[in-house]
């Protein structure tokens, strides 16, 4: 029972995390139908940028989580500005291999500018190290960070999405472009906007993060396929199905991880992606289209 | 035929080939070898995304499997290399055929990325089924012996990869212009329009990732003989990465370009060694100047600036009319609109 809880309170935390790595994917697939395949490196660009403000620039972590974020949102819409606009009406092999190459280029710059020290850095935890015990659950104070942190900017995202006119406008064309652009939306604008809103969200995970765990440049891949295996779970265009996949994603490593074997953590969000895609494509909470995949 | 036409340019290319171990030092020949590799992987992989139109991300993981079946066979049970080195094409080729399963449920993006999971799959067992693949550190392979012939291992090799390379272009060249190319070109321009034309999508996509599974195991074959040593870092993202480029540089749907495009990618990988991350920075840069600047890649651009490096999908050129009235009218009248 006290290994039951363990695995499922960090299955959540986790969980959280690739939600919110899910969440990215998922605005940039509503509103422009791609996939951001460099969605991982930005998360992991991000992260390291918080490290540099952080440890390297000695601010403190309240500050160094929104200069993130910022810089997060700035590395989407280059990727927008690079890969996604100039290819809007190219095939869809163009538009992957282009941001496949972003994710490249990130990647070497990260492993030249960070990797050379060690190929791990530590990001230092911003509350007690020291378990707590909650009742029979022994609990450590950072992942109850993340997981706060991580429903605190999902509740951000959610108000900035149905609040306000920039969260309507990407509503909107996610709905039917062509109608959004009758009605006056600058449509490539909101492209631009959900490239770097989904960067931002990502950036904000990485940072959350930082703290449990070491960052690494090749960690962004790890994180964008077990983010896009709770995205496809939730059924890719629902955010709420994207946060249901995370968790779920989340604690089924858990488990496996648990009560399998350690080395089952990583393979499991490869056997769901495959499962769905093949036996669901539509996902949990997704709605069925004629042609969508 | 155009003096620098591809027919010419490949000739030349391939009688440089055959000359080289007579004027090269062992690296060099080390490099030439790789680049044979490298033309495979291209070709191969071209056949399934530039031809086929699948968009698939398995092919680092098709070479990786060519390699491990060719070396586990050995290791195993005892194959000698002539023996285990076509199974392990067999082999490749077979989860070629499995992985198109999916192809025919998913395509564009989706299959994008149900491929890369599998890639990441295959990846995983090689790292972690330590009792067949030996794990992370990986495994060593028997050495390679051309026992009656008088020559040595790496010359022998760089021989067998360039006669088998020479065959497989040849059969690609002839493949694409074939009912079977031109199936593989209908099934990506339009799935819908190409069924109604009497296209088996399920049997031309198989076949697809089929051929490329097998140019990739037998490159994997290969490489895993040149090494003389098999481990899973070498089939990893960066090696997908790398393929993508060759067909990007060189020209997506060309078989001529598939071929420079491995020269390109080799000579720039090992102008850069020792460097990963200017590694990844520069490849990541390549794809998506070529995407956004050359696309086509240096076919597209050949053939706009040399005559005969059109790659027409028809061997006779143009099909008869088949409007009688229309053929027997003077051709200068037939031109008119």
């Amino acid at each position: 029972m006290l290994l039951l809880s363990y695995l499922l309170l960090s299955g959540v935390t986790t969980g959280a995390l690739y939600a919110l790595v899910a969440l990215g994917i998922v605005v940039v697939n509503k509103a422009t139908g791609v996939i951001n395949f460099a969605h991982g490196e930005l998360f992991m660009f991000s992260g390291f940028v918080a490290w540099s403000l952080h440890v390297g620039a000695g601010l403190a972590y309240p500050i160094a989580l929104p200069l993130a974020v910022a810089a997060g949102f700035a590395l989407g819409v280059a990727t927008d500005r690079i890969a996604f606009r100039p290819l809007m009406k190219a095939d869809v092999i163009s538009l992957v291999l282009a941001t496949v190459g972003i994710a490249f280029v990130l990647r070497g710059v990260a492993r030249v500018i960070w990797g050379g020290k060690a190929d791990y850095l530590a990001f230092p935890p911003i509350t007690s190290p020291e378990p707590v015990m909650l009742g029979e659950i022994m609990v450590i104070p950072q992942q109850l960070a993340v997981l706060g942190g991580a429903i605190v900017v999902m509740l951000i995202f959610a108000a900035f999405f149905r609040l306000t006119r920039a969260g309507k406008m990407m509503q909107a064309t996610a709905d039917n472009a062509k109608a959004a652009t009758l009605v006056g939306i600058r449509t490539e604008r909101i492209y631009t906007l959900s490239f770097g809103t989904g960067a931002a969200i990502a950036a904000a995970a990485a940072v959350l993060m930082a703290p449990l765990t070491l960052l690494y440049p090749d960690m962004g891949f790890a994180f964008f396929i077990k983010g896009f295996a709770a995205a496809v779970l939730g059924g890719l265009t629902s955010l709420p199905g994207a946060v249901l996949g995370g968790l779920t994603i989340g604690v089924i490593e858990a488990l496996a991880g648990g009560y399998i074997h350690s080395s089952f953590i990583e393979v499991s969000a490869f056997v769901v992606i495959m499962i769905v895609l093949i036996v669901r494509p539509t996902g949990l909470l997704g709605v069925s289209r004629v042609r969508r995949v | 035929m155009a003096l620098f036409g591809r027919r010419n340019i490949l000739l030349a290319l391939l009688l440089l080939g055959a000359a080289a171990p007579f004027f090269v030092n062992s690296y060099q020949l080390f490099v030439a070898n790789l680049i044979v590799v490298f033309v495979l992987l291209s070709i191969g992989l071209n056949i399934l995304v530039g031809y086929a139109g699948q968009l698939a991300f398995a092919n680092a993981a098709m070479f990786g499997i060519g390699a491990y079946g060719t070396g586990l066979l050995q290791v195993h049970f005892g194959l000698p290399f002539w023996m285990a080195f076509p199974l392990g094409a067999v082999i490749a080729t077979s989860v070629g055929l499995a992985i198109s399963l999916p192809a025919l449920r998913v395509s564009g993006l989706y299959l994008a990325l149900s491929t890369l999971a599998f890639a990441e799959f295959t990846r995983w067992v090689f790292l972690h089924w330590e009792s067949v693949t030996f794990g992370a550190g990986g495994f060593k392979t028997p050495p390679v012996s051309f026992e009656p012939l008088p020559v040595s291992k790496p010359v022998g090799l760089y021989y067998l990869s360039l006669i088998l390379a020479t065959v497989l272009v040849v059969l690609a060249q002839n493949l694409v212009r074939s009912r079977i190319g031109r199936a593989f070109v209908a099934v990506r321009d339009g799935e819908v329009a190409a069924e109604s034309l009497g296209i088996d999508l399920l049997r031309y996509k198989a076949l697809a990732f089929g051929i490329s599974g097998f140019y990739a195991g037998i490159a994997g074959g290969l490489y895993s003989a040149m090494l003389n040593y098999v481990s899973p870092e070498g089939y990893d993202l960066f090696q997908m990465v790398l393929h993508k480029a060759m067909i990007v540089v060189g020209g997506i749907a060309s078989i001529g370009g598939s071929v420079l495009g491995a020269f390109a990618v080799v000579a720039l990988l090992e102008g850069l060694r020792e460097v990963k991350g200017v590694q990844e920075i520069a490849f990541g840069a390549i794809l998506v100047v070529f995407i956004l600047f050359m696309p086509g890649g240096i076919a597209a651009f050949l053939r706009r600036k040399v005559r005969g490096w059109d790659e027409p999908v028809h061997r006779a050129g143009p099909p008869p009319n088949p409007d009688p009235a229309a053929a027997a009218r003077p051709a200068s009248e037939a031109a008119r609109p």
